[in-house]
């Protein structure tokens, strides 16, 4: 397959630059693939998991919030708020966010804006503990 | 009189010796925290970089208006406004903290006082004295950036804006021109204007999911945390570069000051010990 050019960026750093063959990623309106010279594309990006092909292997990542843009030669761009790739997140550190986030949604007496909040991390953490298990 | 001045000039040199240990210590501490904070503050660009690149690729494919963009039809005297402040948790830092303080309160003359964001210590400090309403305040953060930090200042002045409590957020922070000059600036944040990019050019027809105008108000958010984000990193290195420099101009002055306290010391041994001299010279010739 054609390889073409793959930057992931987060806000502290570009995380990932190289060259890769596919991307598959769920956009808020559904699953879309990617390969080389594909049209100028911009969608949303929710919380979730998103395969890149390197050489023929799949590596997947956790992603957070974003966009993804497709520029005009087929480059993408990935912007999200975090990425990992699956063999680098932490599962103990998810589970224990995971396990703090639902104490906080079960407890009855916290504001809205708190609830919000845990269910993001909820989210995030259920997120991590997926792409770890990915097989 | 002469060996009583002797012991004030010593004592003098002597602690002008140690302030300037201190100084020279600040200022190593200083260049080194540059080097990381110079760093950091660039590899915060592409996010930024990335984000604005969409948001402009979106006005020129077409014309958005939406909550972010519009501007209130208030009078400028009556406009309320949230300022975002973004200044360092210590001082010795020269005119780093003073000059941003300055250029906020020219901002602001003959208004109402506007709401404050406070990051740093010193900012907090200076608002809280001064009566204006401090939202909310965030000390000990541009040392060590948590994007969690970033978007909680983001989520709370766009809240207040959609609310409608304040019609205008402008940022305050010290732009990094090198690392000589440090600038303070004054940044407008929302309502958002945001050029078309490469204007003229022919449009590219780019298709969104699931519209531009939705990818647009989900960027926006995010776009205004990494602004946020950017200027904390960028105002940090021009802290301690500010810091670095001050230091090492007291390092310079306290040198300066202890040759000239050499010296004065050195004429008051010399006027003694000719004295003494005197004395004895005049006592053998008694005899």
């Amino acid at each position: 397959m054609t390889p073409f050019n793959l930057r992931i960026i987060t806000p502290d750093k570009v995380f990932f630059k190289g060259e890769i063959e596919k991307i598959i990623v769920r956009t808020t309106v559904g699953d879309k693939g990617i390969l080389a010279k594909h049209e100028p594309y911009i969608a949303a990006l929710p919380i979730g998991t998103m395969k890149i092909m390197i050489k023929g292997n799949y590596r997947i990542a956790a992603i957070s919030p974003g966009t993804i843009n497709v520029g005009e030669n087929g480059d993408t761009v990935v912007i999200v708020q975090s990425c990992e790739f699956s063999d680098e997140i932490d599962v103990s550190r998810a589970k224990i966010a995971k396990k703090a986030a639902e104490e906080r949604l079960s407890d009855e007496g916290v504001s809205i804006v708190d609830h919000d909040i845990a269910e993001f991390k909820l989210k995030r953490a259920l997120n991590r503990l997926d792409a770890a298990n990915y097989k | 009189m002469a060996s009583g001045n002797m012991k004030v000039i010593k004592r003098r040199i002597k602690s002008v010796g140690s302030t300037m240990q201190i100084t020279k210590a600040m200022e190593l501490v200083a260049s080194s925290k540059l080097r990381r904070a110079k760093k950091k503050a660039n590899d915060s660009k592409p996010f930024f970089n990335a984000q604005s690149l969409i948001l402009s690729e979106i006005v020129q494919t077409k014309h958005i208006e939406t909550v972010f963009t519009r501007k209130r039809e208030v009078d400028s005297a009556e406009a309320k406004r949230l300022f975002i402040v973004i200044a360092g948790d210590r001082g010795l830092a020269g005119g780093y903290n003073s000059n941003l303080f300055k250029l906020v309160v020219a901002a602001h003359e003959g208004q109402e006082l506007p709401k404050i964001i406070a990051v740093g210590k010193k900012a907090a400090e200076f608002f809280g004295k001064r009566g204006y309403d401090v939202v909310s305040k965030y000390i000990g953060l541009a040392e060590n950036v948590k994007n969690a930090y970033c978007a909680d200042i983001a989520n709370t002045a766009v809240n207040l804006f959609k609310n409608g409590d304040v019609d205008e957020v402008t940022m305050f922070y010290t732009e990094f021109v090198s690392s000589m000059v440090q600038k303070a600036t004054d940044m407008p944040v929302l309502p958002l204007e945001i050029k078309a990019h490469e204007p003229g050019k022919h449009i590219i027809p780019i298709t969104y999911d699931p519209s531009p105008e939705a990818v647009f108000n989900r960027v926006v958010p995010t776009f205004i945390m990494s602004m946020v984000q950017c200027a904390v990193t960028e105002s940090y290195a021009s802290e301690q570069c500010a810091r670095r420099i001050a230091m090492e101009s007291a390092s310079d002055n306290a040198e300066e000051m202890i040759d000239k306290l050499s010296l004065l010391y050195n004429r008051a041994r010399q006027e003694k010990i000719t004295n003494e001299i005197n004395e004895i010279v005049g006592g053998a010739n008694a005899l």
